[in-house]
């Protein structure tokens, strides 16, 4: 193993926010790493990650395609196993957590389904399990009013094939926020849409996550967009997939429309610009 | 398609559609003619066939009742129990293993060849058609209901994992509808197969009961090739109305993919 970890793991890591408290982070990843492919000519797709994200805190993984942020947020998901290293939810493992329904996945793609109208697909994980509703008696949101908050309250009885790319992302991202799940995980959700879109998506899901505040593990491309949702940008560099840097965000919430414009976003903008140009030179001459 | 052509008329009434087929159809039936003229022992005139079918319309109406019976009953139960076995195979895997060799085994055999022998077990009745007909239908529906219940969005997948859907819900709620336009284009191959099937029961078994295929065999040993010819047309359209009933059904009940292909060609 290479030894270029930036991040010594002997205890949680890069971590973000500081409650300081002896409760368990929300999200906990230790040393963890996945391969692909046949044993002898594995490919390394994360490799040796450790992170913790505190609870109610808005943390966004940024790094080039292809990286492993996919597969980071599955492996969290509990969709895939990781190889080595362990990865524990409040305390429990995954596994715990998604038997509750504790963790919301918004997946790169829409990914609702084309039989079921916008409500009904809100509607699939109040259905899915509902024993797991009934055990920590969480709030079962309406999901009328959780499509109305994403300004999709006058198309809840069309097929996804009758909406725009961009809505719909938001009846994806509302169907991960209707059961209350107090871990949201989301693969680039914003990837499909055009700038102007991004932007409105981007302040609706910063409203609608402000009244909530659950603890939120977002992938994205985009150096405005992790700095303008998050409290800390996560630098992930390509073969094998690393965590090179963690940068803290201190801007204040909440976030206005023009947090974009202030000099402390810019300034932001500029470290995490450097960070990444130093951490993905090796791939060539682009930044 | 060309949106400009024959605008303004519905899609299936544009002369661009409907002229075409009929002019060939109408060559078709002129070459039809010439020859039948020429060669009166190889085929009937037209005429001939028509007048079979105006004359005695009650008793092809009676023969072709029990031919749509046979088919029908035989294709809902060879679906049936290819769906069956579909959805088995696809929750516990070494069914599949164990039974996808012998479907194929199945596929390859000739039903034909076999016909003689499930006769001599069932005797002359309905029984070794509906037999023979499920036969046919099963192996084509069998493959489309796998490929179907296997063809499930991946993300969606995800969503329901994190869930933490049991198999049975991931069925009901994603493998199934999922499967829906596959089994909607295998039952527009197996209806019309299934009056195929009807038909070569009824060769080799053409005992007590009637039917098409019946009437067709007893009219050839009399060298009636009117009667013949009139029998396969009405077989013809037979095979028409089913693929047609299919295709409506499939139009009514699952308007959610139309629309999701039409977005998508878009
Ligand atoms: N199921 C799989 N089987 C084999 N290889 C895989 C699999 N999933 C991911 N990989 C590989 O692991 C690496 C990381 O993939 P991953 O999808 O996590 O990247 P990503 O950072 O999400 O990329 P993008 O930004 O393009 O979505 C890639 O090289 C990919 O080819
Ligand atoms: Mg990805």
């Amino acid at each position: 193993m290479p030894g270029l970890a930036p991040v010594p793991h002997h205890e949680a890591g890069p971590s973000v926010g500081r409650s300081g408290a002896a409760s368990a982070p929300a999200v906990l990843l230790r040393a963890v790493s996945k391969s692909f492919g046949p044993r002898q000519a594995a490919v390394p797709a994360v490799d040796d990650v450790t992170l913790s994200v505190e609870t109610g805190k808005f943390v966004t993984v940024i790094g080039p395609s292809g990286c492993g942020k996919t597969t980071l947020l599955r492996i969290v998901a509990g969709l895939l196993d990781p190889d080595r290293g362990d990865v524990s939810v409040f305390g429990s493992p995954v596994g715990r957590a998604v038997e509750a329904k504790g963790i919301g996945f918004v997946p790169q793609s829409p990914a609702l389904l084309p039989w079921r109208t916008v409500l009904e697909n809100v509607q699939l994980p109040l259905q899915v399990n509902e024993k797991a509703h009934l055990a920590d008696g969480r709030v079962r949101r309406d999901p009328v009013e959780v499509l109305e908050s994403f300004g999709l309250g006058n198309v809840l009885g069309r097929r996804p094939a009758q909406l725009s790319g961009g809505m719909q992302q938001r009846v994806a991202i509302a169907r991960a926020f209707v059961f209350d799940p107090p871990v949201l995980l989301m693969d680039e959700p914003f990837a499909a849409v055009d700038e102007l879109t991004r932007e409105v998506l981007r302040h609706e899901l910063l409203s609608v996550w402000q009244g909530s505040r659950k603890t939120v593990l977002f992938v994205t491309h985009s150096i405005p967009e992790a700095i303008a949702l998050s409290d800390a940008v996560v630098i992930m560099s390509p073969h094998p997939g690393r965590i090179e840097k963690v940068v803290p965000v201190d801007l204040p919430r909440p976030r206005g429309d023009l947090v974009e414009t202030t000099v402390e976003f810019h300034e932001l903008e500029r470290q995490v610009r450097m960070e990444i140009r130093r951490s993905w030179k090796p791939e060539g001459p682009e930044g | 398609m060309n949106e400009h052509a024959g605008r303004g008329w519905p899609t299936w009434a544009r002369p661009g559609v409907w002229v075409p087929p009929l002019v060939a159809f109408a060559v078709l039936a002129g070459a039809w003619q010439l020859y039948a003229v020429h060669n009166p022992t190889v085929i009937p005139k037209i005429q001939q066939v028509v007048s079979q079918l105006v004359d005695r319309p009650y008793f092809f109406f009676r023969n072709a009742l029990t031919t749509i019976q046979e088919a029908v009953v035989g294709a809902a139960f060879g679906m049936g129990m290819a769906f069956l076995l579909a959805v088995l195979m696809s929750f516990v895997r070494i069914v599949e293993r164990a039974v996808l060799p012998l479907a194929v085994i199945l596929n390859v055999t000739p039903v034909i060849a076999v016909a003689p022998a499930l006769v001599v077990a069932f005797g002359f009745g309905m029984t070794p058609k509906y037999v023979i007909t499920a036969v046919v239908v099963f192996f084509p529906f069998l493959i489309n209901a796998l490929i179907g219940l296997r063809s499930i969005d991946p993300l969606s997948l995800d969503v329901l994992t994190t869930l933490h859907a049991s198999r049975t819900e991931v069925l009901w709620r994603l493998r199934l509808p999922s499967s829906l336009p596959f089994l909607f284009a295998a039952a527009r191959i197996c209806m019309p197969l299934s009056v195929i099937g009807a038909v070569v029961a009824e060769f080799v078994a053409a005992g007590r009961t009637n039917g098409l295929g019946t009437l067709i065999v007893t009219a050839a040993s009399l060298g009636d090739l009117k009667t013949i010819y009139a029998a396969v047309a009405v077989l013809a359209v037979t095979g028409i109305v089913f693929f047609l009933v299919v295709v409506i059904l499939q139009a009514k009940l699952l308007t959610w993919h139309s629309s999701a292909a039409t977005a998508a060609n878009a």
